[in-house]
């Protein structure tokens, strides 16, 4: 069984007995995953490649209900209630819960245009609410400055490191209570990197942050709380300062210092 | 002679060989050209513009008949036949993607774009033109439609596959419905790929004769009845020009001048609009 820290504060997610199969597939490839998520902190997810700490991540937000005929059980419960049953609003929960992926995903249109996108959807139509609401949020993501005077430029004409602020924009205009990030930095050089460190910390005071990250001194650097995963198993959650200098469980002490991965 | 030489003179003959089949291709499409451009400038005036279709030997013949006939016929098609077929290829790329219907369908349309099209001529022949009793330009048009929809349904198919998955799914966790993220992001991802598709399939029918001489027929006055025969380009091109009348034999060369720059128009803005694509 996983040694799971006891988590003081409020819970934004609480993952129980999850069990998710995907479409073809014999084998579950997360097992009967049980994990609390704090709320107002940054919880990293590590593991060696194909743990299932991605798919744990697009399970927050339904994102595996896109492809049919994955198959999943157990409960992940999010204000009160179990979002994975069928009469979930997939639309609304996405609203509240919201996804930064591996790679920036600039829509094809202005700067301005993307991040007011998620704003749109809602029904925001007031041009001085929209324009309000956007530069708070390029301002939120570190942007504003280098953007500020090209709003109507085509959005894929920025920079990697640039495009992904612009991403976490976009994401946080709509005022989520969760940001799920998918290997955030994967992409991007060394500076960008330490850009979106800085900002995802920053974040932390408003949103409940969940970060799948390769890089284990990005999760050092960054997360409160860290979840150690191994073939679709929680093997430790702890907070991050004990987790990596006195993990209780041997595989992630093994992981951690190198052995395997 | 070492090993080195032989592949230097294997390579010498097949790239001389290559040269001298692309020189020969492009030879005879030059001199086609260049034939057509000397006998249709030379044939072409105002009157061609102005005039319908008048008996050989009359000096006031034109071909204004022809070439609204032929603008309606391939507006008509391209009206009903576009949107049909951006809605297909939207269904196969987005909704039915890897079901055995799509599969079937794109199967299916593969052959229909290869089907000869006189045969497309000769069913709506069947099925229009012998039921209602008689030629009619909405016969040519529902022809040309059929030759156009496959095009049109396979490019679009392809450009919006050619839209990252990852782009879908970032609307998607911005809580989009679905109908939004394909209008308002993959559309717009795949916009010159799927206008470059829409050009080459009307650019290919409107060079269609064959369907035509089954359907719309001919008529040698101008017409903007569609239920009634109907003069296009090809038609007309194809009947003055096995005519035995000289001045009938030169409005063929201006037809055939104008369409084929109409037609070389809409491929070159085909393939600007897709290096424009490829060149973000």
């Amino acid at each position: 069984m996983a040694t799971i820290v006891d988590i003081k504060e409020e819970k934004a997610l609480e993952v129980k007995n999850f069990e998710f199969t995907y479409a073809g597939a014999d084998e579950p490839n997360i097992k009967k995953l049980t994990m609390p998520i704090a709320k107002h902190n940054i919880t990293a997810l590590i593991g060696p490649s194909g743990c299932g700490k991605t798919t744990l991540l697009r399970s927050f937000n339904r994102m595996h209900d896109l492809y049919p005929a994955n198959r999943y059980s157990g409960e992940i419960i999010f204000k009160d209630r179990n979002i994975l049953t069928k009469n979930e609003d997939l639309i609304k929960l996405r609203t509240q819960i919201g996804m930064i992926f591996q790679k920036p995903t600039a829509f094809p249109m202005s700067i301005f245009d993307n991040v007011a996108y998620g704003l749109r959807l809602q029904g925001v139509k007031n041009k001085t609410e929209l324009q309000g609401r956007v530069k708070k949020a390029l301002q939120d993501a570190a942007i504003w400055q280098e953007v500020k005077d090209r709003l109507g430029h085509d959005a894929n004409g920025l920079s990697g490191g640039q495009q992904q602020r612009l991403c976490i924009a976009r994401a946080i205009a709509v005022e989520p209570e969760v940001l799920l990030f998918d290997e955030p930095t994967s992409a991007l050089d060394p500076i960008s990197t330490a850009g979106i460190e800085e900002l995802i910390v920053g974040l932390k005071e408003r949103v409940s942050i969940i970060i799948v990250t390769h890089n284990m001194q990005q999760a050092a650097r960054v997360s409160d709380y860290t979840g150690f995963m191994y073939l679709g198993e929680l093997v430790e959650l702890g907070r991050t300062e004990e987790l990596f200098v006195t993990p209780k469980e041997r595989l992630t002490e093994e992981y951690i210092t190198g052995k395997f991965g | 002679m070492t090993h080195t030489q032989k592949r230097v003179i294997t390579s010498s003959i097949v790239m001389a060989l290559s040269t001298l089949s692309a020189v020969i291709g492009i030879g005879f499409l030059l001199w086609i050209l260049s034939i057509l451009i000397i006998n249709g400038v030379d044939a072409l005036s105002t009157t061609i513009f102005l005039e319908e279709g008048a008996p050989p030997g009359n000096e006031n013949g034109g071909l204004k008949h022809a070439l609204i006939g032929q603008l309606m016929l391939v507006g008509y098609a391209s009206v009903f036949g576009v949107p049909l077929g951006i809605l297909a290829g939207t269904y196969l790329s987005e909704y039915g993607l890897k079901s055995k219907l799509s599969e079937i369908i794109r199967d299916i349309s593969d052959i229909m774009m290869s089907a000869p099209s006189i045969v497309i001529g000769a069913f709506v022949y069947a099925i229009v033109v012998a039921p209602s009793g008689q030629f009619s330009g909405w016969a040519g048009s529902i022809a040309l439609m059929i030759i156009m929809l496959p095009i049109i349904l396979r490019t679009t198919d392809d450009m919006l596959q050619l839209v990252p998955s990852t782009l879908r799914e970032a609307a998607f966790a911005l809580g989009a419905p679905k109908y939004k993220v394909i209008i308002q992001v993959v559309y717009r991802g795949a916009k010159a790929g799927i206008l470059t598709g829409v050009l080459l399939g009307v650019a290919r029918v409107a060079g269609e004769t064959a369907p035509l001489l089954f359907t719309s027929f001919n008529d040698n006055f101008l017409n903007t009845d569609m239920s009634q025969p109907m003069a296009s380009l090809t038609v007309t091109m194809y009947n003055y020009a096995t005519s035995p009348y000289e001045d009938w034999q030169k409005l063929g060369w201006a037809a055939a001048f104008i369409l084929s720059m109409f037609i070389l128009t809409l491929n070159v803005l085909g393939r600007l609009f897709l290096l424009k694509r490829k060149g973000k």
